[in-house]
């Protein structure tokens, strides 16, 4: 699957988007962490912070580490603070 | 009288320029607060004054109608952010509760003139400047900045009155009495719902402060440990995306989700997002980062117009928030990023709002497509027109002299249904948040006592969570909007900035332990809570007292039925609509 930044995920990770392979949210967010050593203060183990928020395919926002994941799916990792 | 409050306000009848101090009990400051809570408070009792001596209820920009400056007990505090006033009166725009609040110094140096706030009435024989040197107050002829733009007359009378005065301003188009003016100070505007005009309407082209009377803390060793720890979690993630990126990042997030509102709310997705967004900006542009006085946060982008990377962002410059991003972008059909940067820069010289500057020229652009107006120039797409049209909006020239007045009185004149694809509520423009695909907020939009508004109204915090399904609200919502909104409320009266809300664990519990330090009062999370819902409730009795009735709580035609062309799961009926609007009312116990 696809894992699309947004934000300040997006300043960190300093691409816009990475392929990954994981079967659930959790599993995508460690991976996160190991391969973009930026993220870090933003992933705690298999948790986004309060301030960032992960969309699945520009609908549903979940958090639920164990939420599964399909090979489709695209993963919106954003700033979970929209206003301004 | 506590201590960080002065216990009274200073009421100026500027007909004449007389003054009187009016004390404030410790009661009312308890319940109220300060800011947006203190300031709907003296507007209930002097509209409530009016109504007992016979009088009707005075139109916004009447003499009689009172223009309130707020302050807080955290202004002059070493808590990060508290820096800030609010400006509460009955708005031109909606003729309903309006209250608009900036951060910088006129607040500290408004405190220390040793009022909680200013109350004005009246209007001036001839267009002047308020000057309050230390509480003692005058008038001053303004003869010699009539026309100039919000920075010029600031910078101007400084030089006339000396450094040390804090000076609020209006530009040429609060002096026109366009419906959205705003007033300035230092860069910052108190923005929404024509309270620029209200001064406008006053004779008053500023009003010019210093003062030398300070608030006693107290506990002061605890307020200043208090401040030192949000100081330091204000450098933390919880803000890293105003410091780092500035509102505007939103665009593309907004983009990508379908809810970033394109040509007048006919779209949610905008083909020229990325060239416009802050991502693309800084590739191409100069850019610099600034604070608020007494803020660590600093989440102030500012760019340079003309496009040039490296070196000073010299003096063609403009602070770009989303907000004004979206309205004159996205809104208006505009993918140049210099169009948006001058035409926001130009929003900000006239003194005009630019969410309702952007939502009425886009409202005007569709007429125009719908051959409901004659002006052919004004198209979709086109940064010359939108500029053109800014400039006719603070002239008051042309079809300026329409857009003055904002899309929905715009629309009454001309007629046809165009009421219905007009953005606003209560005639406040909306802001950037698709209601169709955000339909928490949408609830938020439609009872927001200013009318359309996210900083009234948080609840697009809860459409960007797992707490609701966005496009499909529930009544499941309605408490979420409440909370959102209640929150917002107590946030406007401490005063303390919405962008550190992230950074509190409990919002609650913390601002009662800022108030404990500040005040002495033995105050509560619960206390606060039932704080804000009292707030809440003195705007909506300012509101009945104005002539609200229920049926002013709705969205526009467009938003409700049909769906988001872009997104076709994105429907709010009408009915549903009415269903939450029914049971925030229920809950509020309305």
């Amino acid at each position: 699957m696809y894992v699309e930044f947004l934000g300040i995920p997006r300043e960190r990770a300093g691409v816009s988007e990475l392929e990954i392979e994981a079967e659930t949210l959790g599993q995508l967010l460690g991976t996160l962490a190991r391969q973009c050593p930026a993220l870090g203060e933003l992933i705690a183990e298999d948790r986004l912070h309060p301030s960032i928020a992960a969309n699945l395919n520009g609908d549903a926002f979940v958090s639920d580490p164990e939420t599964a994941l399909s090979r489709d799916d695209r993963v919106l990792i954003l700033s979970a603070d929209a206003g301004g | 009288m506590p201590f960080g409050y002065h216990g009274c306000y200073l009421r100026v009848d500027v007909t004449g320029g007389s003054a009187e101090r009016v004390p404030l009990s410790d009661a009312v400051l308890r319940q109220y607060i300060g800011g947006s809570g203190l300031g709907a408070r003296l507007l209930l009792d002097e509209g409530l004054r009016l109504r007992s001596g016979g009088g009707a209820v005075a139109d916004p920009l009447s003499p009689e109608a009172p223009l309130v400056f707020a302050f807080s007990p955290l202004v002059g505090s070493p808590l990060t952010t508290s820096a800030k006033f609010a400006v509460v009166s009955r708005s031109p725009l909606t003729g309903r509760f309006n209250d608009s609040l900036a951060s910088s110094g006129f607040a500290i140096a408004g405190k220390r003139c040793g009022c909680d706030a200013l109350v004005l009435v009246g209007r001036a024989p001839s267009l002047s400047v308020l000057i309050i040197d230390d509480g003692e107050v005058r008038l001053e002829p303004a003869e010699d900045v009539r026309g100039a733009t919000c920075q010029a007359a600031e910078e101007k009378l400084r030089a006339r009155l000396g450094a040390d005065y804090r000076i609020a301003s209006i530009g040429p188009a609060g002096e026109r009495a366009v419906r959205y003016a705003t007033i300035s100070h230092d860069g910052r505007h108190a923005g929404r719902g024509g309270s620029g005009a209200v001064l406008g309407s006053k004779n008053i082209k500023a009003i010019a402060v210093r003062g030398s009377q300070h608030c006693e803390w107290a506990h002061p060793r605890v307020l200043t440990e208090l401040s030192r720890d949000l100081s330091k979690r204000s450098f933390g993630p919880a803000t890293a995306k105003y410091r780092e990126l500035g509102t505007a990042t939103n665009l593309l997030t907004f983009n990508r989700l379908g809810t970033l509102p394109t040509r007048n709310f006919q779209s949610g997705t905008f083909e020229g997002a990325a060239q416009i967004s802050p991502e693309q900006l800084r590739v191409e542009r100069s850019r610099t980062r600034a604070s608020c006085v007494a803020c660590t946060i600093g989440c102030e982008h500012i760019y340079s117009i003309g496009k040039s990377t490296g070196g000073s962002i010299g003096k063609s410059s403009v602070r770009l928030e989303y907000e004004s991003l979206f309205a004159l972008g996205s809104l208006c059909g505009v993918g140049d990023s210099d169009a948006i940067l001058r035409a926001s820069r130009r929003c900000d010289e006239l003194g005009i709002d630019t969410i309702s500057t952007g939502g009425t020229i886009a409202f005007a652009m569709e007429c125009v497509e719908r051959g409901l107006l004659d002006e052919p120039w004004l198209t979709f797409g086109s940064g010359d027109a939108v500029l053109k049209a800014i400039d006719l909006i603070g002239e008051r020239e042309g079809v300026g002299q329409l857009l003055a007045e904002g899309s929905r009185r715009a629309a009454e004149t001309i007629g046809r249904d165009s009421l219905a694809f007009a953005p606003q509520v209560k005639g406040l423009e909306i802001p950037g948040y698709e209601p169709r695909a955000l339909q928490t907020m949408a609830l938020g939009f439609a009872v927001g006592a200013r009318g359309a508004d996210h900083n009234r109204s948080g609840a697009y915090e809860v459409d960007f969570s797992e707490k609701v399904d966005r496009r499909n609200a529930t009544l499941a919502s309605v408490c979420h909007a409440i909370e959102t909104e209640d929150k917002a409320a107590l946030m406007d009266s401490l005063i303390l900035c919405k962008f550190l809300r992230g950074v509190f664990t409990d919002f609650h519990a913390e601002a009662a332990g800022m108030l404990q330090a500040v005040t002495g009062w033995d105050v509560t999370a619960d206390e606060l809570r039932e704080t804000a819902r009292r707030i809440v409730a003195t705007k909506r009795q300012v509101n009945l007292l104005a002539g609200w009735t229920a049926e002013e709580d709705t969205l526009p035609g467009r938003f409700l039925d049909a769906p988001l062309s872009t997104d076709p799961g994105a429907v709010l009926t009408r009915e549903r609509l009415q269903e939450l609007v029914a049971e925030y009312h229920r809950q509020r116990g309305w």
